[in-house]
């Protein structure tokens, strides 16, 4: 489904992917683990097209989609819900979720009733929707992310952090959304630092460590907290 | 009171020119984070595009406005390939002094093909005046405010409840997540250039009929538009449309009351005193909970 193959990116001239290569396979749940400043984000701009990758290549379904740029891509059912901090807060929590269906906005019908499928996954935000988005508190405001890149009607979802900063009362409420966004048949790939969250809700972990993948396997070939918890530890700084 | 009310009129007429000009400045900031120095050229083109299209050709003034509107489309699209795409990757002080120098460039380019006298747009309505108990209006100043209120509430209608609006809206509060949602950068900047051209432009073609047009006319323009601007809080497109009538009518009580002398120069002490003490401007507010 997604796959990149060493891919080196930065800004201008500061490199912070170094050749990553990870793969996301139809249908799966993958984590891809590391501190700050290890290129998470970086990784997670370069797939979904923030960030021009100067050598390697991001493929989607066997495509490389280098060159398309960020706007194009939720067209192609690749989408990425940011942190929860970064939603329109000026704008309604309707008006916010309405926006994820921007490229698809002449399809009126489509719009409405995929409006009322977020609604009924997340009722707290069909209780908001008049809201201003900034006046959600946390675990509210990463609901309308995701269910604004629900609304594109993605067949691919990127999740950047989405436990940093929540009370784990909340966390354990986005674990089970995104779990419940795997049944739907969505291809997921989660970026964390909560190891816990990602052991609990992934099928397959990547560890990233200076720009490259520095561990990966699967999580039910027994990957213990313990292990990775050392592997963390060992020289990680 | 009489006299008041009269004042209070003149002032929303020229106030009501204020506010399409700073609404479409405040877009162009609030959306583009483009500076605009050369809006009041938008003003004084438009001016020029309806005095040439009504006076030396002849057409109704409906044709009129219609060429505003194209010249200043064409005006927009010029200035965003210039002051946007062309230096959108330079630090912003690059398209300020661009901006600068395209205002320059303009102002010349009419002194030369125009002339440096001033002129004023001939109509029929100019013998037409409206009556309010008190206040005398001639027509062409009495349309003013009628036609900035259908201008500004068709523009904020569909910001608010059109796709376009929506984009526009959301690329001004967050640009990359706009771009997550698949919002093209580069349309959204065509348009509101276009957006910020055409209100400035109608406002110069209509104040065209009032006061006279001349190269030069949009460097006091758009000082105004900017007291506006800061008044109203840098971005808000409401804040703008309520600071350009309030400016209008301080002025005109301020050459009715005071002197006449210090009608342009009232509005740059009212923004002293804002940036001073409360520098978001009058109705400009915090949104963020965090």
């Amino acid at each position: 489904m997604l796959k990149l193959e060493n891919v080196v990116a930065g800004y201008g001239r500061t490199r912070i992917l170094h050749g990553l290569s990870l793969e996301v396979p139809r249908g799966g749940l993958v984590a891809l683990l590391g501190g700050n400043g290890t290129g998470k984000s970086t990784c997670l701009k370069a797939i979904a097209g923030l960030v021009t990758p100067q050598d390697g290549t991001v493929a989607l379904d066997g495509r490389v989609i280098n060159d398309v740029a960020a706007e194009d891509r939720t067209a192609m059912g690749l989408s990425l819900v940011p942190q929860g901090k970064e939603i329109f807060g000026g704008m309604s929590v309707a008006e916010n979720l309405m926006m994820g269906a921007y490229h698809r906005r002449r399809d009126k019908a489509g719009v409405a009733a995929d409006l009322e499928g977020v609604y009924t996954r997340f009722p707290r935000l069909k209780e908001r929707r008049r809201v201003l988005a900034g006046m959600l508190s946390g675990g509210e405001r990463q609901m309308l992310s995701i269910g604004r890149a629900l609304m594109s009607r993605p067949t691919m979802l990127l999740l950047d952090e989405p436990s940093a900063a929540l009370a784990p009362r909340v966390v354990e409420e986005i674990a089970e959304a995104i779990l419940s966004l795997r049944d739907l048949g969505l291809t997921l790939l989660l970026v964390e630092q909560n190891v816990g969250m990602a052991l609990e809700v992934a099928d397959y972990l990547y560890v990233i460590r200076g720009g490259r993948i520095a561990f990966e396997r699967a999580v039910d070939d027994g990957v213990g907290m313990d292990e990775l918890r050392d592997f963390y530890l060992s020289g990680a700084h | 009171m009489d006299l008041f009310l009269q004042y209070l009129a003149n002032g929303v007429v020229v106030g009501s020119s204020y506010v399409l000009v700073a609404v479409g400045l405040t877009l162009i900031f609030g959306i583009l984070h483009v500076v605009n120095f050369a809006h009041g050229e938008f003003y004084m083109l438009g001016g020029y595009a309806g005095i040439t299209a009504s006076t030396a050709f002849g057409l109704p003034l409906p044709a009129s406005l219609a060429v505003v509107a194209a010249v200043s489309c064409l005006l927009g699209l010029g200035a965003e390939a210039l002051l946007h795409r062309g230096l959108k990757n330079q630090d912003q002080t690059s398209s300020i002094i661009a901006s600068f120098g395209l205002a320059v460039a303009l102002q010349n380019a009419v002194m030369v093909t125009m002339g440096p006298q001033p002129e004023l747009m001939h109509t029929e309505l100019a013998y037409k005046a409206i009556e309010l108990g008190p206040v005398f209006l001639p027509a062409p100043r009495a349309l003013i405010p009628p036609a900035m209120l259908i201008i500004v509430g068709a523009l904020f209608a569909a910001l608010r409840w059109t796709w376009t609006g929506r984009s526009l809206r959301a690329m001004a509060q967050h640009e990359t997540v706009a771009r997550l949602c698949g919002v093209k950068v580069r349309r959204v900047a065509v348009i509101t250039f276009m957006l910020g051209a055409t209100l400035a432009g109608v406002a110069g073609f209509m104040m065209s009929a009032v006061y006279m047009v001349h190269p030069l006319v949009g460097n006091m323009i758009v000082l105004k538009a900017f007291i506006v601007v800061i008044i109203g809080g840098m971005g808000s497109p409401l804040g703008a449309a309520a600071a350009g009538l309030l400016l209008g009518v301080i002025e005109s009580m301020t050459s009715a009351y005071l002197t006449n002398g210090l009608r342009d120069v009232v509005g740059f002490l009212l923004v002293i005193a804002v940036l001073l003490f409360r520098p978001q401007g009058l109705f400009g507010r915090s949104l963020e909970r965090s």
